[in-house]
């Protein structure tokens, strides 16, 4: 069975999702594409399939945020998969608020859904006049930006040059593989939006060595942000926006091999343990004994990966990214060479 | 035991739903698209119902006369009286913007239920809604008569069930865990509540004792659950395996070792027995409709291969006859002797 790509759009209000998604619907692309919008959506388009619903979560194993999924996503696309006039993608569209975690996870942990769906990516749209404000006090922007496989920095023509190069930065702390398009009125080639491929593990072993080089997060004093008296963080040398600090991405490389099994020992405990705080992991293994290739991604404690073809005459070098809440960089670099043989 | 195919009907797609009228004269059959489709015994077109826009959702008929609820995703219910003669122009209830994708008939056919969004809606025979339950967090995904008390219904929305009587405004009884449930079923004695829920589980709730059992184990979701009419044995289906608990007893299945039904190559996904009898229909995805006699053997009794995986299956009311639904638009009728 051929599956359905599913991109997830996702971004705070007001950021351009919506003109984005006109954008989609309405060039001329041969798509037959479904949309599921947030209930609050204003969607004018009437030739496409547009569906309106409530974000519905499923909660299971006592609620664990790795194994919640959209219940009114499977509701509605396992409807929708019976019909013989089926469509060529699905374009989910959260609200502002969402967390994009387990509109991915009903991809990867729902059966039929996994048969007959892949996600293709999760593209983020920024406000980029406005997104330093929700980075530093809401949980859900800094998420919509760490899950991202592409992020839409929109608004551009709002913003000088400096400030799009510092919020640019910024971002990439957050996010060390995502691809960042600079937009306005949410204006992009589409297929920098709608085959990305970002869950493709074929993909995972393209990470762009310039991502690794992200050592740390941006301090924030980086923000655009003018203090005042009636700022709640600590002023002086360092600023602490607890929100931000939290997320970011560390990558890891090395040259060499790795102990399979001390590799799949070391992960499989890292997302048992730190699952809920890792949101995307991407990966290129050199398994000793192995000719070939390893690749892998995850999202929290899911995680999959595959046989990546012959290292040949490359290098055999490791890369691993993880991007997530609360990383301990020294820690997960240990843990990472700890596995070399 | 043989299946003997008896006639085949086509309807425009993956077929949804099949409902024998009360007589067993007439069988609607709901594709998820397209005209909504009146059998008659022989397998005849009787009637072309119109279809509810994007999708369709349910056609069910009443328990006691020829009378026929459509719904579907225009958010409209369609009442069709007296479908044995011609049909006439069906009273049309909208209910509002959204998916109706179930319908059910009380035991007593006095009143009518479906689920708009959150809401379990009741209307009356002639179509007016008389009860609106809302109290649910997310949106109903099944609700069932209770068998013997036909004021009472019970609704899945979110993790368990929620009883309603009509008449009361908030619930009488909830049944709460903390995941999600899909399917609702009553034994017929009214004893038994079960749910199938997102993890591959099943929550029974025995009213006799209040009392809640999870049984968990299940390789897959469970995708399909039938009591036999005599409310001793409850068959689940969503795997290879059809799995039959046995509901006797003061404790019930709790404690006991289920028989496992074997025969399908792909998920059992529709599960039917014919009253007063222990033959259980299953459909598989695999394109195979089998009966088993779980009481006397676990493996296949009689099967038919059919040209693609089967959706639905339902027994005539009162022979020894079998329908049955697939993903492409089939409908078979076929001979169990």
């Amino acid at each position: 069975m051929t599956k359905v790509p599913v991109t997830i759009l996702t971004g705070f209000l007001g950021a351009g999702k919506t003109t984005l998604l006109n954008r989609i619907l309405t060039e001329q692309h041969g798509q037959r594409i479904a949309v599921i919008e947030n209930e609050f959506g204003e969607i004018g388009i009437d030739h496409e399939l547009v569906v309106q619903t409530d974000e519905e979560i499923f909660e299971m194993n006592n609620g664990c945020i790795c194994c919640t999924v959209r219940g009114d996503l499977i509701r509605i696309l396992g409807r929708l998969m019976k019909r013989k006039d089926k469509f060529d993608r699905v374009l989910v569209e959260t609200t502002g608020l969402a967390d994009p975690g387990p509109v991915v996870q009903t991809f990867f942990m729902d059966d039929d859904m996994k048969e007959q769906f892949f996600v293709d990516a999760i593209v983020t749209v920024v406000d980029a006049k406005h997104i330093l404000l929700h980075l530093d006090d809401s949980d859900e922007a800094l998420e919509q930006v760490a899950f991202a496989d592409v992020l839409l920095l929109n608004k551009c023509d709002l913003v000088d040059t400096a400030a799009l190069d510092t919020l640019e930065r910024r971002l990439r702390g957050i996010n060390a593989l995502a691809k960042i398009y600079r937009t306005t009125n949410s204006d992009i080639a589409l297929d920098k939006v709608l085959h990305v491929g970002g869950f493709n593990l074929d993909h995972a072993m393209e990470l762009d060595p310039q991502f690794l080089e992200v050592e740390e997060t941006p301090e924030p004093d980086h923000h655009d942000h003018e203090c005042t008296e009636e700022c709640d963080h600590e002023h002086g040398h360092h600023h602490h926006h607890h929100h931000d600090e939290s997320v970011g991405s560390v990558g890891i490389e090395a040259e060499g091999d790795v102990d399979g099994r001390k590799l799949n020992a070391w992960l499989s405990e890292l997302v048992r343990t730190q699952g809920q705080d890792i949101f995307r992991t991407k990966g290129v293994f050199a398994i000793a004994g192995n000719p070939d290739r390893i690749i892998f991604q995850g999202v929290h404690m899911l995680i999959d990966g595959a046989n990546g073809g012959p290292w040949g005459d490359r290098k055999r070098v490791n890369k691993l990214v993880f991007i997530g809440r609360h990383l301990d960089r020294a820690a997960l670099n240990a843990g990472f060479r700890g596995c070399l043989v | 035991m043989e299946i003997q195919k008896l006639i085949e009907a086509a309807a425009s797609e993956h077929v949804l739903g099949l409902s024998w009228s009360h007589d067993g004269a007439r069988l609607a059959v709901t594709p998820s698209e397209g005209p909504i489709l009146v059998l008659d015994r022989d397998g005849k077109i009787a009637a072309e119902l119109p279809d509810h826009g994007l999708g369709n959702g349910a056609a069910v008929f009443h328990p006691f006369e020829p009378k026929l609820a459509t719904c579907g995703t225009d958010g409209r219910i369609r009442l069709y009286e007296n479908l044995c003669a011609p049909p006439r122009p069906p009273r049309e209830i909208t209910l509002g913007k959204g998916w109706l994708e179930r319908l059910a008939w009380s035991l007593d056919g006095a009143h009518l239920a479906t689920a708009l969004g959150r809401r379990l809606l009741i209307l009356d025979e002639a179509g007016e809604i008389t009860h609106e339950f809302d109290a649910h967090k997310s949106s109903v995904c099944d609700f069932a008569w209770n068998p013997r008390q036909p004021e009472e219904i019970a609704s899945v929305a979110d993790g368990g069930a929620t009883m309603w009587r009509l008449g009361e405004e908030a619930p009488f009884a909830r049944f709460d865990w903390g995941g999600a449930s899909l399917l609702a079923c009553w034994s017929p004695d009214g004893r038994w509540l079960v749910t199938g829920d997102q993890t591959p589980s099943v929550h029974l709730y025995d009213f006799t004792r209040d009392y809640p059992l999870h049984i968990q184990g299940y390789e897959t979701k469970v995708k399909a659950l039938a009591f036999n009419s005599a409310s001793r044995k409850l068959a689940t289906g969503g795997g290879r395996l059809v799995t039959v608990w046995n509901c006797t007893g003061k404790t019930g299945p709790e404690g006991t070792i289920p028989k496992q039904l074997e025969g399908h190559t792909g998920d059992s996904v529709a599960l039917a027995y014919r009253r007063g009898s222990d033959w259980l229909a299953s459909g598989g995805t695999d394109g195979r409709l089998i009966v088993f006699e779980p009481e006397s053997s676990t493996r296949p009794r009689a099967s038919l291969a059919l040209d693609a995986g089967v959706t639905c299956v339902a027994w005539h009311p009162s022979e020894p006859l079998l329908a049955a639904g697939t993903e492409s638009g089939a409908v078979e009728l076929v001979a169990v002797t």
